[in-house]
């Protein structure tokens, strides 16, 4: 029995070790609205996203005109097409596919999505192209205050996104389009 | 010589490729300086980090069983294994159990500690790395030279060679763009014909029974998504307690890895996907036997960032083959002795002491120290070589006391000016390999003041 070895192990061993708990957070960011959106689009940039300012209203009429054969994931007709069952032959011919994230991160870049976001979990790995909007209100300071905001309790699984897939493992030379997807492009709303 | 040393000169033979090695890894380390120096905070993420970690290893019992609670809620099955065969066996249970014939796997040290790979290649099962690096040496079979970038040993032409002999690109082709959408082909049938597929795990929250995993290039999400089963492999040192920790360690990992401000994926997988399987196994294999250990449990604290090796002046210029322990670098060197005291006696001693290790760690492991005091315990268990141990004697022996400090200072003095050359760099004088000695000074430096303050 590993697990009972395991914990008898760790019950005679751990005495010494002293339990001290955090000291007073830090955060709680000073930047403004806008501060806060250029310093997300900023590191968005820097790690090879391209990102897009939109009016709410501009933004079907913009995915519509710039990518063809575009799979638009709010629309419940698009998510119906794509189930959970959905086969991988199917997904893996999707070129450009659009999700609504749920939370902006400004020091990194990185948006929140869950599975309530995704029809099925492979589609922002899978597609070529990945779009995401996201409105410019959800975008907050750090790592920590996003970990405030969601509950992973409430999800199945979740992912932070900052950019397009990416690899350096060749002699550390950059490529974007390592195993997900190749594009990343933000519309902010 | 030492095993590390010898290796470190197979290394350094190729000067050119030793200083890109170098450099290359420098320049990580100082991307790493510059992001971390736009976070204000950041020394005192590092302490709460640090604390998190501390508290968690405290109570790692309960928090192990929360996480297990937790999960088995979540619709996942926990599995246990003391040790690395008892983890080979539960990984063949489970490929067996669901016939998986298909297996990716994305980056996991653990996994590579174990000899997860060997073991099923052994029982006629080959597993399919998916990282980039990992394919490569992979492919080479080879084992990686460093924690987060495992073929930084490697020049871009060795691995259009590899890539040629293995996935028909192009004779001579090097461009690393090539390559890559090479790989990307060739990865993705395999990430769509897998029916299982294994991750490391970089945090496992106990609250929520959640694992995390940090990718730049999305492989451990194309093989678990894609896969009706998911495996992920834990050491017990994983845990930490809460969903908000997770806030302090990723703003932490990716900018002291690579100098990124986060990794590209950061992924929570806290239940199988529908109509799928999913498993947490959790790994001792020698960890908590350590727990306790006054000096050494620090080390449990490790997030595998490779920070250490990055900024390790004799890691830079030695490379990772040459500690011959699956983790090199600074934290290799303490690791591996938990291990097997006496196979890795000499990695304790392939460092400077410098401290510079101990100053990036996002944890804050004093690791130097830890060097050090594994430096005495190997001193004093007598498993260092007799020269250094006969050295070290005589040296404490002329140091202590006055009279002799005296007399080995005229001698020496003495002895260098006329001593032939040849007596004085006999084989037994190691230090002497790649150092000189200095010229002597006419008078000591007792001689010259007596003499300053009497005039």
């Amino acid at each position: 029995m590993s697990k009972a070895e395991i914990l008898a192990s760790i019950r005679k061993q751990k005495g010494t070790q002293v339990s001290i708990r955090k000291i007073a957070q830090t955060g709680g960011s000073a930047l403004s609205v806008s501060e806060l959106r250029n310093l997300f689009i900023e590191n968005l940039k820097g790690a090879g996203a391209e990102v897009v300012c939109l009016k709410r209203e501009e933004a079907d009429t913009y995915i519509a005109s710039a990518w063809e054969n575009v799979l638009d994931f709010s629309k419940p007709e698009v998510i119906a097409e794509y189930p959970a069952t959905c086969s991988l032959e199917k997904l893996n011919r999707i070129e450009h596919a659009v999700l609504q994230g749920n939370l902006g991160v400004a020091e990194n870049g990185a948006i929140w999505l869950e599975d309530k976001d995704l029809p099925h979990r492979i589609i922002p790995f899978i597609a070529q192209h990945l779009i995401f909007t996201l409105e410019t209100n959800k975008i907050i300071a750090t790592m920590q205050d996003a970990y405030q905001q969601i509950d992973l309790k409430d999800t199945g699984y979740g992912v932070f996104i900052s950019g397009p897939s990416k690899t350096a493992d060749i002699e550390q030379s950059l490529v974007y389009g390592a195993h997900g997807a190749r594009e990343l492009t933000v519309l902010l709303i | 010589m030492t095993t590390h040393a010898r290796r470190a000169r197979q290394f350094l033979a190729n000067k050119s490729r030793a200083d890109w090695h170098d450099r290359t890894l420098w320049f990580v380390r100082q991307k790493r300086d510059r992001i971390a120096a736009t976070v204000p905070e950041w020394e005192n993420l590092r302490e709460q980090a640090s604390r998190i970690k501390k508290e968690a290893l405290a109570n790692l019992d309960v928090y192990l069983e929360q996480l297990e609670t937790e999960a088995i809620r979540n619709g996942v099955r926990v599995l246990w294994a003391k040790d690395a065969g008892a983890f080979n066996r539960i990984v063949l249970d489970i490929i067996r159990q669901h016939g998986a014939k298909n297996i990716v796997k994305s980056k996991s040290m653990l996994t590579e500690e174990c000899g997860l790979n060997r073991f099923l290649h052994s029982k006629g099962i080959e597993v399919v790395d998916t990282d980039l690096g990992e394919r490569i040496i992979q492919f080479r079979q080879e084992m990686p030279s460093h924690i987060v970038l495992p073929a930084i040993h490697l020049k871009k032409e060795e691995i259009g060679e590899t890539f040629h002999e293995k996935l028909g690109t192009e004779k001579g082709a090097s461009d690393p763009s090539y390559l890559t959408q090479a790989a990307r082909r060739h990865l993705r049938e395999k990430f769509l014909a897998a029916d299982m597929a294994l991750t490391g795990v970089n945090f496992a929250v106990a609250e929520t029974g959640t694992v995390v995993v940090c990718t730049n290039e999305g492989n451990a999400d194309m093989g678990v998504h894609a896969a009706p089963v998911q495996v992920h492999c834990m050491g017990i040192e994983k845990i930490i307690p809460k969903q908000e920790d997770l806030g302090i360690f990723t703003r932490l990992l990716a900018r002291n890895a690579t100098g990124q401000a986060v990794t590209t994926y950061t992924s929570h997988y806290r239940k199988p996907k529908p109509g799928g399987a999913m498993y947490i196994v959790i790994v001792d294999n020698g960890r908590s036997k350590y727990l306790g250990h006054p000096k050494y449990n620090d080390s449990l604290k490790c997030i595998r960032c490779g920070g250490c090796l990055n900024t390790c002046p004799v890691y830079r210029r030695s490379g990772g083959h040459s500690y011959g322990y699956v983790i090199p670098g600074p934290i290799g060197s303490i690791l591996a002795p938990q291990k097997d005291v006496q196979k890795y006696r000499d990695l304790p001693f392939a460092s400077s002491l410098c401290g510079s290790c101990s100053n990036v760690c996002p944890v804050k492991i004093a690791i130097h120290e830890q060097l050090y005091f594994w430096r005495q315990d190997l001193t004093r268990q007598k498993r260092t070589s007799f020269i250094k141990r006969f050295s070290m004697k005589a040296t404490g022996f002329f140091l202590s006391e006055n009279t002799r400090y005296n007399f080995i200072g005229i001698m020496a003095r003495w002895a260098i000016r006329y001593v032939p050359r040849g007596l004085l760099y006999l084989p037994f004088n190691v230090w002497g390999r790649g150092r000189e000695l200095p010229a002597p000074p006419a008078q000591s430096f007792k001689q010259w003041y007596r003499r300053r303050v009497k005039s």
